[in-house]
């Protein structure tokens, strides 16, 4: 429990205005996009890394747990206070600091909203690849995090791929910068073990980012599909051909109807699947590429393929895709959003047992899906008035982690492990494995208060569950 | 010849002769002294088939107290800080197999010690390849280079091994079978030790397989070789092209000392002070045709002196010769071998500078450029009169254009000066992270970078 004076001594770090601790306040930061609540003890909004490394310095010798938050998109419930402490809001450390465009290299502060960045880059013709849906909200600190993808990380790969450089405050308040803005720095890669780590590892507070020029040109293809298989099957014929299409994603017939019941963006509302293709590349090959796509589609018994014939059609059809789940929450307002990865090829039998175990739980799960990467979104409705249905859903949610742990895929390829997926983790993990990742915990964070009870499930509760075993 | 062990070296053989049994175990000079690393001979030499045995040695190093080296096929051993102690050297040569090819995922799963080129002969008469190329040699396994993050011209389209790699499997310094990632595309859970493995240089576990991506092979292959008199020329066309729609394979650049080598395979001929701008175009028709046009028109505006354009087998015939070249003359024992890495913009600073100390202290060196990455490979001579005078002002040039340098590949003298490497704030948490991983300090003690502690 804090205490009214480390409040104070926190006051004096980040100033009056930027600490909350009424009951008020403290409950619009008590929850995430998932379902659960939980309250915080104090919110604090550092302007500074000082500052940061102030906050946790307090927090580090008083044992508060601190979890570090962006803008409280992610959907796996890693920023709930469930053992209450400090908030640490990183929303107002938002400045783009440097964009340098002749080094491919953007510096901002983790606050910036990644589509701010986007914003900021287009004059120059650049962009920042990992364009996760909530990109008009959620911060860069935060896609760092969960190291969120996207629909475009088809052609370009996820934000791992993209951070070069990080300064980030450590547990005890330790100021230390990783990698770098230049390429190959000498020793452990310790970037990759930040990226994702949910703010378990350290606090990022400042990103050097790789930017790339625009594509030249992009085409957008809506391709209508009476069947899901004929839909999956397209997808790895334009792989097996050789076209990595900027994004590939695939909306079935409930998520379509969602889409149109809130805004007109295009879809047909009857159709099984549809896939919303997007090229992108020098001008030259795109037509071609469109003319090998239809040949592609035509084989697979398509019923009919859209080209986007401007950009406001473009844009209404992405705005659509990027809306999938703000318009299921508008039918349904609770659901579980699961984003269980598979091999590419397991994809279609993998969405078929979706189906088995919406029916068996009497549910309705609805789906997109980063098709072309072989990363799903089932999105399972639930009513929070009826309490069966509630537990059905999460033994729905679960059941979908041990199905695609079970394709040979994971439990998350882009939301995180957060508290949701937790004991998920024994099925996509061995007992050594998970012991591996909380060696690598302790050192960076030996008095567990960063984010402690995320992504790495308590080693107590491993006799509870069968581990997956050791492959020899 | 075996020589005398103590009783505790003996129980130490004989104890990885019941895992590996007899055949793959030796302590004959003649195969110790081959595994000889910074002239630390181990006394045994195991050879493993399987991570389950790889594990069990692990383990038996930690219950007997002994230092283990994994090999792979021996060729980047003298690279970074130096070996401080070696009682065993566990070699990975026997797992050389793939253990899947999954042409509907494209992705691969390998053993660490398959040896790169076979994966991509094998790979190629499927019609797909691995963009994964490091200036290798023809026996360099994939664990190894993954373990010593080295890489190829390809980084500049598709990243360095952290980014095609999918999943690894490997033996922790305790011994524990560990699995990082998998075969898919994405996947956040957990925490990424496999990042953490790449380029661990065998400090923090033994990498017995890895699952990595591979793609279709492109409709067209093409080479642009342009030579230009002036280096500031070719490094003016690297920027236009960074900062131009275009999407080339490669972009490599090349002083006359190692450009010259390519010329039996079909380079320019180069005079004296000449750079060679190679860019390697792979793709659609469409996008090649758009490709040479563009960069030919940039070539012109900038002064290009030749220009020849290589297609189909003849791709292959240069990008070996480039590959032979820079291992012949970059990594032989008697060279200094330096990376220089530094912003995008002034690679061709960095270019001219080098030349400039070479000058200075009478040394040729020859310079490769990773022209999309902004890595200067430099090599020269180890016998020269002043070679810590060459490295100190290199690393004041490289700091000054807020990059760095570093001796990579070195004569063991220059290694062991801990001064090459550039200051960094994340070199304790790196050494605590090695304590934690390996308490007993079994895996290559000492050649973790930033000291030992």
């Amino acid at each position: 429990m804090i205490q009214q004076s480390f409040i104070k001594e926190l006051t004096g770090i980040v100033g009056r205005d930027n600490i909350l601790s009424s009951r008020k306040d403290l409950l619009a930061y008590s929850y995430d996009s998932t379902s659960r609540q939980e309250m915080p003890e104090v919110i604090v909004f550092p302007r500074s890394t000082a500052e940061v490394s102030g906050v946790i310095k307090a927090a580090h010798r008083d044992k508060v747990p601190v979890i570090a938050r962006g803008a409280g998109t992610n959907l796996s419930g890693g920023t709930i206070p469930d053992r209450g402490g400090i908030i640490l809001e990183l929303s107002r450390m938002n400045r783009i600091l440097d964009i340098d465009t002749a080094n491919h290299r953007a510096v901002v502060q983790p606050g910036v909203v990644n589509l701010d960045l986007q914003n900021a880059l287009a004059p120059f013709g650049f962009v920042f690849p990992p364009d996760p849906a909530s990109q008009e909200m959620s911060t860069l600190g935060g896609n760092v995090g969960e190291n969120a993808g996207g629909p475009h990380c088809l052609k370009h790969g996820v934000t791992s791929k993209y951070v070069y450089g990080m300064e980030v405050v450590l547990s005890d308040g330790e100021v230390i910068n990783v990698g770098g803005s230049v390429e190959d720095n000498p020793g452990y890669d310790l970037r990759g073990l930040l990226i994702g780590s949910e703010g378990t590892l350290g606090i990022a507070t400042r990103l050097t980012l790789h930017i790339i020029p625009k594509p030249e040109t992009s085409r957008t293809l809506l391709v209508i599909f009476e069947t899901l298989e004929n839909a999956s099957q397209t997808v790895s014929d334009i792989i097996g051909a050789g076209i990595i299409p900027g994004a590939m994603e695939l909306i079935d017939k409930t998520t379509c109807w969602a889409i149109e019941q809130g805004i007109s963006a295009g879809y047909p509302t009857d159709a099984e699947a549809v896939l919303l293709i997007e090229l992108e590349g020098l001008q030259d090959s795109l037509d071609r590429q469109v003319r090998d796509i239809s040949e592609i589609c035509q084989k697979n018994k398509v019923r009919e393929l859209r080209i986007a014939g401007t950009s406001a059609e473009q844009a209404a059809l992405w705005q659509g895709r990027r809306g999938a789940f703000g318009a299921i929450a508008r039918i349904c307002p609770q659901y579980i959003v699961m984003d269980g990865t598979v091999p590419r090829n397991k994809m279609v039998p993998t969405i078929h047992r979706v189906d088995e175990i919406a029916k068996k739980y009497h549910l309705t799960i609805a789906l997109v899906a980063h098709a072309g990467d072989g990363n799903i979104h089932p999105l399972i409705l639930f009513d929070t008035g009826n309490p069966e249905e509630i537990v059905s859903a999460r033994k729905a949610g679960d059941e979908i982690c041990e199905l695609c742990s079970s394709m040979g895929g994971t439990i998350t390829g882009e939301h995180g492990v957060g508290l949701e997926k937790l004991h998920a983790m024994f099925t996509q993990f061995s007992s050594a494995d998970l012991s591996a990742m909380r060696r690598v915990k302790e050192v960076f964070d030996p008095e567990g208060i960063l984010n402690p009870g995320k992504l790495l499930p308590p080693e107590e509760d491993e006799s509870l569950h069968e581990t997956k075993e050791v492959a020899g | 010849m075996t020589p005398a062990f103590s009783a505790e070296q003996s129980a130490f053989s004989q104890r990885l002769t019941e895992i590996v049994g007899s055949a793959s175990v030796s302590t004959d000079e003649r195969v110790t002294a081959e595994h000889t690393v910074d002239g630390l001979k181990p006394f045994v030499v195991v050879f493993a088939s399987s991570a389950e045995q790889v594990s069990q040695v692990v383990k038996a190093g930690n219950q007997f107290e002994k230092t283990i080296v994994p090999w792979g096929s021996g060729s980047r051993q003298s690279v970074g800080p130096c070996l401080a102690r070696a009682d065993a050297v566990i070699s990975l040569k026997p797992m050389n197999k793939i253990i899947e090819l999954d042409v509907g995922n494209y992705t691969v799963q390998v053993e660490a010690g398959m040896v790169n080129r076979d994966l991509h002969r094998q790979l190629a008469e499927q019609g797909l390849f691995l963009p994964f190329d490091p200036f290798c040699t023809e026996t360099s396994t994939i664990g190894g280079e993954l373990a010593t993050n080295v890489s190829g011209p390809s980084r500049a389209a598709y990243g360095t091994a952290r980014d095609i790699v999918l999943g690894i499997t490997a033996v922790s310094p305790t011994g524990d079978i560990i699995h990082t990632g998998g075969k898919t595309m994405k996947n956040v859970a957990g925490i990424d030790l496999g990042k953490l493995l790449i380029g661990s240089q065998g400090t923090l576990g033994i990498i017995t397989d890895t699952v990595m991506r591979i793609f279709p092979q492109a409709e067209v292959n093409r080479s642009l070789l342009l030579a230009f008199p002036d280096a500031e020329d070719a490094f003016q066309v690297v920027s236009r092209l960074l900062a131009s729609k275009l999407t080339p394979g490669s972009v490599e650049l090349v002083d006359r000392l190692v450009g010259h080598h390519l010329e039996p395979a079909g380079g320019p001929p180069l005079e004296e002070n000449d750079v060679l701008l190679m860019v390697s175009i792979s793709g659609s028709r469409e996008d090649a045709e758009r490709h040479q046009k563009d960069i030919s028109t940039l070539a012109e505006e900038n002064k290009v002196d030749s220009t020849v354009i290589l297609d189909g087998t003849e791709v292959n015939g240069i990008e070996n010769a480039y590959h032979q070249a820079h291992q012949s003359l970059f990594t032989s024992p008697s060279v200094v071998q330096g990376k220089a890495s530094v912003p995008l913009s002034k690679q061709g600073e960095m270019f001219r500078a080098i030349k400039k100390t070479g000058s200075k202290y009478g040394v040729p060196v020859g310079i490769t450029v990773h022209g999309y990455n902004g890595i200067l490979y430099t090599r020269f001579d180890a016998s020269v009169a002043d070679p810590s005078g060459i490295i100190n002002d290199l690393n004041g040039t490289a700091a000054g254009l807020d990059g760095f340098f570093m001796v990579e590949a070195a004569p063991l003298q220059f290694r062991k000066n801990g001064a090459v490497l550039p200051p960094r704030s994340d070199y304790k948490l790196m050494r605590l992270l090695k304590n934690s991983l390996d308490p007993r300090n079994i895996l290559n003690p000492g050649k973790l970078v930033g000291g030992p502690g």
